[in-house]
């Protein structure tokens, strides 16, 4: 069965979509990270902040000065550009990957699943032989040029995206997507003045209409997309489903970074004899693809091991496609006590955070503690021995209405992060 | 797929990428106005108006009193004073468009405590740009608060001995009037109807800077700066309590300033803001939003009437009204800066959301 696998998986296909990829999705890396720089996002996230929220793990990643951080950011739309045009392309896709997951780690305020699936693309882009064809690099290096690939190279991309469709459109099977239309509910109305369907997102059964059609859209695409009969079909329906969130939603790139990695469908044609011959596939690459893949879909379900809600104690949240799924709103009040004196006071976030650093860690779990141990170093640095950190925070999720979401006894300095441990003072959701 | 085929769709994908160049933050003119932002534009606009025309004759009696100083004409400047500073109450809300264009800021406007020292040597003959960055604590009502009032009518009589100190004074409500007339032109010939049709809940929507405004207006200014500062909930090395950080400190107005404040928020929140509340589905502990809302303002309205008088003076003796009237505004706080920020679905930052 090994050698069945081994077969499949190195069969000769045509390069084209490999090339087409490269060409399309680095084309809209490139913009997305020009936009990124033009926007003054670089300057509002990475160097007007005091502090930072890094993932666990890489709290030893600070972000370089204002220079550092703009180079960064120019080489790696560089490399974006050169990863689209295949010119150095080994080396500008793994400086691509590099300083992209660079400025991931260091501030999970910015976290979004659209960088996370660019992550997993500019690393699959990074073993994928995409720039022998139409590349700059066959012009330089004309022995390069293949007109096939081994099939694996191009399955890989085609799982990811599959997996990405199908987990997001699980992560969708609730009752509150489902049964109430949440958060939908609460968002298409607003968007009554669109022109054309405007009107109609006033209406409840448009909710009901939107959050049902985004399941089954998400749950039926892999399969859609991956058989050969229905594949146009399915990509009518991606180009629909994302140009339509992209009119709707604030949301970026991320439409456009789905309409041109799915292209990785198409463009499959019966080639010419190999100009190539197509190499065996090594074990030990074999054997990376499969944990690779393995990792892939084990972390989305990763959830299941703790307690509680999901979208309220957002414990195995991030890195799961779970997308538009909640509306949540949430304020803290910080407090640190002087165990010494007794006395307890305030803090006044938004002189240690940005607005949008504040937003983002007032409604999840492990920001919060993050903060309170940058309280706590604060304190101490100000001559409190051992300063008490606690909170009070109101979270409201899908309208629900604003309850205690941490438990305002616990002192946060005392508690610490871990790989996978559960909050047990994320208070549940009732 | 066939070339055609593949040219088709590299055609779509380019046309959907440039069009988000243009619209996704569609906070532009889209048409037709929609209702509750048109009410919410025509009452903003009669509270920039309202505070025009108090200034107006503010400034009026500067200059009258600059020109004779009198205990008759101090009382002419100071009762204009208060008029002007209890309708400003009902504008701070607003802090967006035409308000930050001309720096009719809560930062250029309502600073307190006054920098005192900044304004003694201002009139003492060091030279200054009345409306200059760094002259942001010596400006405004807190300024003219100190100017007007501070040590009583003797004190403030010989204050104004001086050249120096008449002309700082008459700059300073010279500046509220020029800026103040602005804001209230902008807004009844261009800014309103801009307003009514800026639909959606994008940053950058009419909703969005309103309530984004309006919550951070309640949560930073009344909640902390005009009660939770001088109760003293902040900071580890600062006094428990700093009375002298009320607003109004010199005229003891801060209880009426406080109650202004509080009204008006009322006042916009029931000139739409409510039916967008009530048109969501959103509860607070099994009851509509909005009904949760209109009970707190309830409360707030009642009890602001029976804090202690002056409020520096209650906080002194540390009057539990203060302190239990603090409890009551944290609560509004959550319910708006939670609860009904999350109800509109508005967004605060330009920043992409999550993707689909």
């Amino acid at each position: 069965m090994m050698t069945g696998i081994r077969n499949y998986l190195i069969k000769p296909r045509s390069i084209a979509p490999l090339a087409i990829v490269r060409i399309v999705f680095g084309a809209v890396l490139f913009i997305s990270t020009l936009r990124f720089i033009a926007k003054g996002w670089v300057k509002d996230f990475y160097i007007t902040p005091r502090y930072h929220f890094p993932f666990y793990g890489f709290e030893w990643l600070h972000p370089l000065g204002p220079t550092g951080m703009y180079i960064v950011y120019g080489v790696m739309a560089l490399a974006a550009l050169c990863t689209s045009l295949g010119l150095f392309y080994r080396v500008a896709t793994v400086v691509f990957f590099i300083c992209f997951v660079y400025a991931g780690l260091l501030d999970k305020t910015y976290y979004l699943n659209h960088y996370y699936l660019v992550t997993l693309m500019s690393f699959l882009l990074i073993f994928a032989p995409a720039n022998r064809k139409w590349s700059v690099d066959v012009r330089l290096w004309p022995s390069l040029r293949a007109d096939q690939a081994p099939s694996w190279a191009i399955l890989m991309f085609k799982y990811q995206l599959c997996i990405i469709y199908f987990c997001a459109g699980l992560s969708k099977l609730t009752a509150d997507w489902l049964l109430h239309a949440e958060p939908l509910r609460i968002w298409l109305p607003a968007k009554a003045s669109t022109p054309l369907i405007g009107p109609l997102l006033r209406q409840e059964w448009a909710a009901y209409f939107f959050s049902w059609a985004g399941a089954l859209f998400d749950l039926s695409i892999p399969f859609l997309l991956m058989s050969r009969r229905t594949r146009r079909v399915g990509y009518v329906l991606v180009v629909i489903f994302h140009t339509l969130t992209a009119v709707l939603f604030q949301i970026g790139m991320f439409p456009y970074l789905m309409m041109s990695a799915t292209l990785i469908f198409f463009f499959d044609g019966q080639t010419v004899a190999t100009v190539q011959p197509v190499r065996e596939i090594k074990g030990f690459r074999l054997a990376l693809l499969g944990a690779y893949f393995l990792l892939q879909v084990i972390t989305p379900f990763r959830f299941l091991l703790y307690p509680g809600d999901l979208l309220w104690t957002e414990e195995g949240y991030r890195f799961s496609w779970r997308v538009m799924l909640m509306e949540k709103g949430g304020t803290t009040f910080f407090y640190v006590k002087n165990p010494e004196t007794g006395r307890k006071f305030e803090v006044n976030n938004r002189s240690f955070l940005t607005a949008y650093q504040e937003r983002m860690m007032e409604t999840q779990p492990d920001m919060m503690l993050q903060y309170a141990h940058i309280l706590e170093r604060y304190y101490k640095e100000q001559g409190v021995a051992r300063p008490e950190v606690t909170v009070q925070s109101y979270v409201t999720l899908n309208g629900s209405g604003s309850r205690l979401y941490i438990d305002s006894t616990v002192n946060l300095a005392a508690q610490q992060e871990s790989w996978f441990g559960h909050k047990a003072w994320v208070l549940p959701r009732k | 797929m066939g070339l055609a085929g593949a040219v088709a769709g590299f055609v779509l994908f380019l046309a959907a990428c440039s069009k988000s160049g243009g619209t996704t933050n569609n906070g532009g003119d889209n048409g037709s106005p929609d209702t509750s932002l048109v009410k919410l534009g025509n009452a903003i606009t009669a509270s920039y108006q309202g505070l025009a025309a108090n200034i107006a004759p503010l400034d009026a009696a500067a200059v009258a009193f600059a020109a004779a100083p009198s205990p008759s004409t101090l009382t002419a400047v100071q009762d204009a004073f208060k008029l002007a500073y209890k309708s400003w109450e009902t504008v701070s809300q607003f802090e967006f468009g035409p308000a930050t264009d001309k720096y009719l800021t809560t930062h250029f406007t309502n600073a307190f405590p006054t920098d005192t020292n900044l304004i003694k040597a201002n009139m003492g003959g060091t030279s200054y740009v009345i409306d200059g960055l760094g002259n942001f604590a010596a400006q405004g009502f807190p300024a003219l608060d100190y100017l007007l009032f501070a040590y009583g009518n003797d004190a403030t009589l010989a204050r104004f001995t001086t050249d120096g100190a008449r002309q700082y004074l008459k700059a300073l409500t010279a500046s509220l009037k020029t800026k103040s007339a602005d804001v209230a032109s902008t807004w009844s010939s261009t800014y309103k109807d801009k307003f009514g049709k800026g639909k959606g809940t994008d940053a950058g929507s009419s909703l969005s800077l309103l309530a984004n405004s309006f919550v951070f207006d309640w949560d930073v200014n009344l909640q902390n700066y005009e009660v939770g500062i001088p109760i003293g909930i902040y900071g580890p090395t600062t006094l428990p309590k700093a009375p002298a950080k009320v607003e109004g400190y010199y005229s003891g107005l801060s209880v009426e300033l406080l109650a202004a404040h509080a009204f008006a928020f009322v006042a916009i929140y029931n000139s739409g803001i409510n039916d967008k509340v009530k048109a969501s589905s959103a509860q607070s502990n099994g009851q509509p939003l909005n009904t949760a809302i209109t009970a707190q303002w309830t409360t707030l309205t009642t009890k602001v009437t029976t804090l202690p008088n002056p409020l520096s003076t209650g906080i002194q003796n540390n009057d539990p009204a203060i302190n239990a009237f603090f409890t009551e505004i944290r609560k509004m706080t959550v319910l708006l800066k939670v609860d009904m920020s999350s109800a509109l679905g508005i967004k605060i930052s330009f920043q992409d959301d999550d993707g689909d």
